[in-house]
């Protein structure tokens, strides 16, 4: 299963110009344990979902009581980059939004 | 067992203060003047709105110049609230914050104020930092740090770095607010860039509530109604703190106050959904309590704050340069297949034409060609039936140079050969005229470092005027 099947909210924006934060919203607990359980969203996982140095993540984040998830990754190109094509870091989650769940 | 009183409330030794809020660059919502009547009904202590940040990235603080927002009309109910009450307000305005941007926002509220016949006495902060000041400071031994790790920025910041800067601010704690609010004569506050929760923090501190629940105060209400559900940063949201905890009610009855709404709204934009790192301490929500209202209201106890050494965040802009583009649509696969090259090819035409010999890339000019939508399974026998797009990007040290460099490019990608091309009389479609656009100057963050300092405000200069009588520096 895809995790975006799972989530209701799947979003990016920057944390700051040289952060990209992704947040992942269920409509149930049972959605939010499962991807916790399945490790999707941990360090090693996040960077090779997103083909980067684990070393760019910069962590991962539960909160139950709002069933969310975050993930936090150093932002490359940065929006001091004239390579940079998101200067809001909006359109940043679909790696993750498409990333198996087992 | 807790006395009551007759109407059946617990009596408490620490009456509650009240706020409403809102956003001062976010337009409001057609029914505003009904929220704003039951949040006036349930009583309203201050009127706290932010509207600075650093989103967009360096341009606005580099431009001095800010998006076309009617500021006057977004604050025109609330001010109408505050002067028909002698409601005390605060507001931080012009999203980069810099003198510029206060100065033009003080001026469109003065007109408003004009308009409307309104005397408001306001104490206004300025929070644009002197770089020659930020300089001798840095020579002086104090270490600006990065705040992020990022190979863009030094690690740290030098005297001469700091000179470089076109325009710095530095988001502004809650004491030289605090400090301005001890004046009865003033109505209001009006800052430059200021950090959002400080707004809130400042009134509270005022009357003697804690850090934690200040800050939590103005964590959960700080984007206005982005904390509600269905979250709408257009709606005003009402609260009431006191030294344990926060309550938050929504004065629209189509939005409600949350656990999950509040909860949250602690991820938007940060990289730790319950930390964060402010001037003098870290607020920690992470073992926070919530309790749903009869009156749809949500009680949040049990914030935290951690001290640590004060710091000010410094952003600064620099030039890097000015742009021209090229917008390009192509469909061809024997060029979409091969597009790198066709690229490169350009890059080194530029490199060698004798008009840019005494040029250096990377120093003079930087080129950049982006593309959209090329088609990861080409089919090389049948053309995709949309166009993909290629924007030709050009940064250089003046406007002229960047638009002749994109000529020259376009002219190339136009007219280059690659291998096995057929399209001998142009490679591209181009969508409009003219063909070279140019953006202007561009910038980007010099600063973005922490400053540790003693004194809170001491960067800062503030002054009282009569709004009314604002005018453009």
């Amino acid at each position: 299963m895809k995790l975006h099947e799972l989530a209701g909210v799947v979003r990016s924006k920057n944390a700051g110009p040289f952060k990209i934060t992704i947040d992942i919203f269920f409509d149930d607990l049972e959605s939010f344990e499962r991807v916790r359980r399945s490790g999707v969203l941990d360090p090693a996982s996040v960077a090779s979902v997103f083909g980067i140095p684990e070393s760019d993540v910069v962590g991962s984040f539960w909160e139950e009581r709002a069933m969310g998830a975050k993930v936090t990754l150093r932002k490359r190109p940065s929006s001091n980059d004239m390579r940079c094509a998101d200067v809001f870091g909006a359109h940043q989650y679909l790696e993750l939004a498409y990333a198996d769940v087992d | 067992m807790p006395e009551t009183t007759t109407d059946g409330a617990r009596p408490t030794a620490f009456e509650p203060i009240r706020f409403l809020s809102f956003v001062t660059h976010i337009p409001h919502r057609e029914d505003i003047d009904a929220s704003i009547a039951r949040a006036l009904d349930w009583g309203v202590d201050y009127i706290v709105a932010q509207g600075t940040g650093s989103d967009w990235g360096a341009h606005w603080l580099g431009s001095g110049t800010f998006p076309a927002t009617d500021i006057a009309g977004n604050c025109r109910p609330y001010l109408k609230a505050a002067v028909e009450h002698g409601i005390p307000f605060v507001f931080s305005v012009g999203i980069a914050g810099g003198s510029v941007h206060l100065d033009a926002s003080l001026k469109l509220l003065g007109d408003l104020c004009a308009r409307e016949g309104w005397n408001l006495r306001v104490g206004v902060l300025d929070t644009e930092v002197d770089r020659e000041e930020l300089a001798g400071m840095i020579e002086e031994g104090t270490e600006v740090v990065q705040v992020d790790p990022t190979d863009d920025l030094p690690r740290k910041l030098s005297g001469g770095e700091a000179r470089e800067l076109l325009r710095t601010v530095a988001l502004a704690g809650p004491e030289p607010i605090v400090d301005l609010l001890a004046d009865p004569d003033l109505d209001g506050v009006i800052t430059g860039r200021a950090l959002d929760i400080a707004l809130f923090m400042a009134p509270a501190m005022a009357r003697g509530i804690p850090r934690a629940a200040a800050a939590h105060l103005g964590k959960a209400l700080e984007c206005a109604g982005l904390a509600l559900s269905p979250p709408d940063s257009a709606e005003p949201v009402w609260a009431a703190v006191d030294p344990e905890g926060v309550t938050v009610r929504s004065p629209n009855p189509r939005l409600a106050a949350t656990v999950r709404s509040i909860a949250s709204h602690g991820f938007y934009e940060r990289s730790d959904p319950t930390r964060e790192d402010n001037p003098g301490g870290r607020l920690d929500l992470s073992d926070c309590v919530y309790e749903a209202g009869d009156d749809g209201s949500l009680r949040i106890t049990g914030a935290r704050w951690i001290e640590a050494p004060y710091t000010l965040l410094i952003e600064g802009a620099k030039l890097t340069g000015y742009r021209s583009m090229v917008i390009m649509g192509a469909r061809d696969p024997l060029l979409l297949g091969q597009w790198e090259g066709w690229v490169e090819a350009m890059k080194l035409s530029v490199r060698d034409a004798p008009r840019f010999s005494h040029l250096e890339e990377g120093a003079d000019y930087r080129i950049n060609v982006r593309p959209y939508g090329v088609p990861d399974d080409l089919d090389p026998n049948a053309p995709p039936k949309m166009e993909a797009a290629f924007i030709l990007d050009v940064i250089a040290s003046d406007q002229e140079l960047a638009s002749e460099i994109a000529y020259f490019g376009f002219i190339r990608l136009f007219i280059g050969p690659y291998p096995g091309r057929k399209s001998t009389a142009g490679n591209v479609a181009i969508p409009m005229m003219p063909v070279v656009i140019p953006t202007g100057a561009v910038y980007a963050f010099g600063a973005y470092h922490l400053l540790p300092i003693e004194e809170p405000g001491a960067l800062f200069r503030s002054r009282k005027i009569e709004l009314s009588t604002a005018v453009t520096a």
